[in-house]
């Protein structure tokens, strides 16, 4: 009889502790992103800006008093592995998906964390992504589609061009970009040049740059991932080209400057988001990235820090962790930074899931991107 | 080993198969889908490769091209079953077309020459927009219904396309055992030799590249269904050298060799990433480096492939 009561005050206790587990049990967020292949350079800064404020957020007492347990997977770049991963994340009882950061591979895996009705955030800029009716889908930068006109209106007013050269990565973030821009500029009535398309993975921009040189346009519109942004201004400085040079998002980029050196001086882009944007709270994760990993943070960085922050507030403000209820509250949803400050901008979202915010002119000057305009968000003009 | 031993063999695989995956998640299930799909088209390149000695790097075109025909036809709301024999048969014809100009050369001039046919259906996938999406690619590619049962589920689509699997091995099983199978055979050893016992050498190899497309078309056709989304990218050469480690990794001309090479190729690095055991922790960031240094290992250890492991064994000792 003894031991039977001992046995049950064990289990009791038993119950008792795992009951209390369960109350601390810590917020599951998958991070699918691109470790290796061609998009390791965009995959890893998304993940480390995720990993910051997840760091962040835990010692401040995590959400709703229970720690973030983030983990992070690695998509190879490849849409067929995305979608297992995406699986994995949602068989693994993840509350939100952060990533995959491209597009094509964003495409496959939303559709898995649709069905399983599990919020996701993607880096993905292609106009396609918002535009399938998925309830569950949420960016965490402007589209292209929003960008170009943007980028149009500054060749068109501030550069006073009359015909622009468009030199862009064949892959689904080139071309996507590729065909906004030249919507946009003909609805400035800006002639296209050269359409000068290169490799994912180019390594010489002779040829290119060549075809743009000769091509004789105002100005040289560059759209390429990281890499072959600086190897196009490497080549660019090397022959001796003197228009003005403009992009967006990548062209101005910390890793494009890096690789890049001097031969990134002078170089325009317009940025969504970028970690010199003149503004305290981006002031303050600048610093704290660069402590944590010894380097500066590109705008995919940006993307996953303040997609961990965008989960934070909104589950504060639903009050329960509930997936469904997350995504519902995202639609529609407003955030500011003077209430919360890891948004670092203010920022406001449809009911497609796209957001809107603050942009920014740069341009590289002594090996540094400097913000030279804040264009006003597009909703507000 | 006897016929009924090999059979039973094969039936307790298969049953471990089908039972296994009603206990594993989706994504594992998904993994073994993916590793099936990837086995239909490995077959076909040991039959081309393994068999009949004709080293290809073209397979992920016929394996791309299989797919897009499946992604528009499937769209175009056809049947499945029509849609694969459409498929098999466009890259039956596409494989002798290419074959016939690329097989007067042979070994590594015709990897070459396959390679340079891989580029370009990239390219063609890539650039005509207007029919393959171009980088966009193809989305929402159904999953099939057949006889009235829904395939949509992650078990219905396993089990229907590990039927199919063991229906296509099934097939080339026969084939290598028929009179044509024993020329493929008699082909890769000695060319010479087989065309003075009137093998008709050109006729042999063609077909035999021929017939190893044809697989790869119809591993398309599935790969497309499973995926549900197509994008040039899973069809670039790369995947052409992937599928051909697969089947040297796992035994060139032996039946199962690639059953083995395509699951070390596509499931171990996905096992090691998820292994939970804490000694293996340090592989969920290291897998593909411990990956590759494995094929580099086994292919200095054991060039024959893992299934020559026991020939290996037995002549240990003796010289090599």
């Amino acid at each position: 009889m003894k031991l039977r009561t001992l046995h049950l005050v064990t289990a009791a206790l038993f119950a008792l502790a795992t009951g209390a587990a369960s109350a601390q049990q810590p917020i599951l967020i998958s991070g699918l992103v691109e470790l290796s292949g061609t998009g390791a350079t965009s995959g890893t800064n998304f993940d480390n800006g995720a990993k910051l404020a997840a760091k962040e957020i835990n010692a401040a007492g995590g959400i709703l008093g229970r720690k973030i347990e983030y983990t992070s997977s690695d998509t190879q770049s490849n849409p067929a592995i995305a979608k297992a991963l995406a699986q994995k994340a949602v068989d693994a009882g993840a509350y939100v998906v952060l990533g995959p950061v491209f597009s094509g591979s964003i495409l496959v895996s939303m559709e898995e964390t649709r069905r399983a009705q599990v919020p996701n955030f993607t880096g993905g800029e292609a106009a396609a992504i918002t535009e399938k009716g998925n309830p569950f889908i949420f960016r965490t930068s402007m589209t292209q589609a929003a960008a170009m006109p943007k980028v149009a209106r500054y060749i068109q007013n501030n550069l006073k061009a009359k015909s622009v050269d468009v030199m862009w990565v064949n892959n689904d973030f080139g071309k996507g970009g590729r065909d906004m821009i030249v919507k946009a500029l003909g609805a400035e009535g800006i002639k296209v040049g050269a359409d000068i398309p290169t490799e994912p993975g180019q390594v010489d921009f002779s040829s290119a740059v060549l075809k743009a040189k000769q091509s004789n346009s105002d100005v040289l519109f560059v759209y390429t991932n990281e890499e072959e942004s600086a190897r196009a201004l490497r080549e660019l400085r090397k022959q001796a080209y003197a228009k003005p040079i403009i992009g967006e998002t990548t062209l101005t980029g910390q890793k494009v400057i890096e690789l890049a050196g001097d031969a990134a001086n002078g170089a325009i882009a317009h940025v969504g988001l970028t970690a010199d944007a003149p503004l305290a709270p981006v002031k303050a994760f600048d610093a704290a990235f660069q402590k944590e990993y010894k380097a500066k943070s590109d705008h995919n960085g940006l993307k996953g820090y303040t997609a961990m922050y965008f989960v934070k507030v909104m589950t504060e403000r639903i009050g329960k962790v509930d997936g469904k209820a997350l995504a519902a509250a995202m639609h529609g949803a407003k955030m500011t930074v003077k209430d919360n400050p890891g948004v670092l901008m203010d920022v406001t979202f449809d009911n497609k899931g796209d957001l809107d915010r603050e942009t920014f002119m740069t341009k590289v000057v002594d090996g540094k991107q400097v913000v030279t305009d804040v264009l006003p968000p597009l909703g507000a003009k | 080993m006897s016929a009924r031993r090999h059979l039973a063999g094969l039936a307790v695989v298969l049953a471990a198969l089908v039972i296994v995956a009603l206990f594993l998640k989706r994504s594992d299930v998904y993994l073994l889908t993916l590793w099936a799909v990837y086995l239909m088209a490995t077959m076909g390149l040991n039959l081309t490769a393994g068999y009949a000695g004709q080293m290809s790097l073209g397979q992920a075109a016929f394996f791309g091209i299989g797919a897009y025909i499946a992604a528009l036809l499937l769209k175009a709301s056809w049947p499945f079953l029509a849609v694969l024999p459409v498929a098999a048969i466009v890259c039956f014809v596409v494989g002798i077309v290419v074959g016939f100009p690329a097989l007067r050369v042979q070994h590594h001039y015709l990897a070459f020459a396959t390679l340079g046919f891989n580029v370009l259906a990239y390219l063609a996938m890539r650039n005509e927009e207007a029919i393959t999406g171009g980088t966009f690619g193809i989305s929402g590619i159904p999953r099939p219904t057949l006889f009235g049962v829904d395939l949509g589920g992650h078990l219905a689509y396993w089990y229907w396309t590990l039927g199919s699997l063991v229906v296509l091995g099934g097939l080339l099983w026969w084939l290598l055992r028929s009179p044509w199978g024993r020329a493929f055979t008699a082909l890769r050893d000695n060319p010479i030799r087989a065309e003075s016992l009137g093998i008709n050498i050109t006729a042999y190899t063609l077909l035999a590249f021929a017939i190893g497309a044809a697989c790869a078309g119809i591993a398309g056709v599935y790969y497309a269904s499973l995926v549900e989304f197509i994008e040039p990218g899973p069809f670039h050469f790369s995947t052409s050298l992937m599928m051909l480690l697969a089947v040297i990794v796992g035994g060139s001309g032996r039946f199962y060799g690639p059953a083995l090479g395509t699951a070390i190729v596509i499931l171990l690095p996905e096992f090691l990433r998820g292994s939970s055991v804490p000694w293996l922790k340090f592989m969920q960031v290291w897998y593909l480096a411990f990956f590759g240094i494995a094929v580099i290992v086994l292919m200095i250890w054991l060039p024959g492939g893992l299934l020559s492991l026991r020939e290996r064994l037995d002549r240990k000792g003796g010289p090599q």
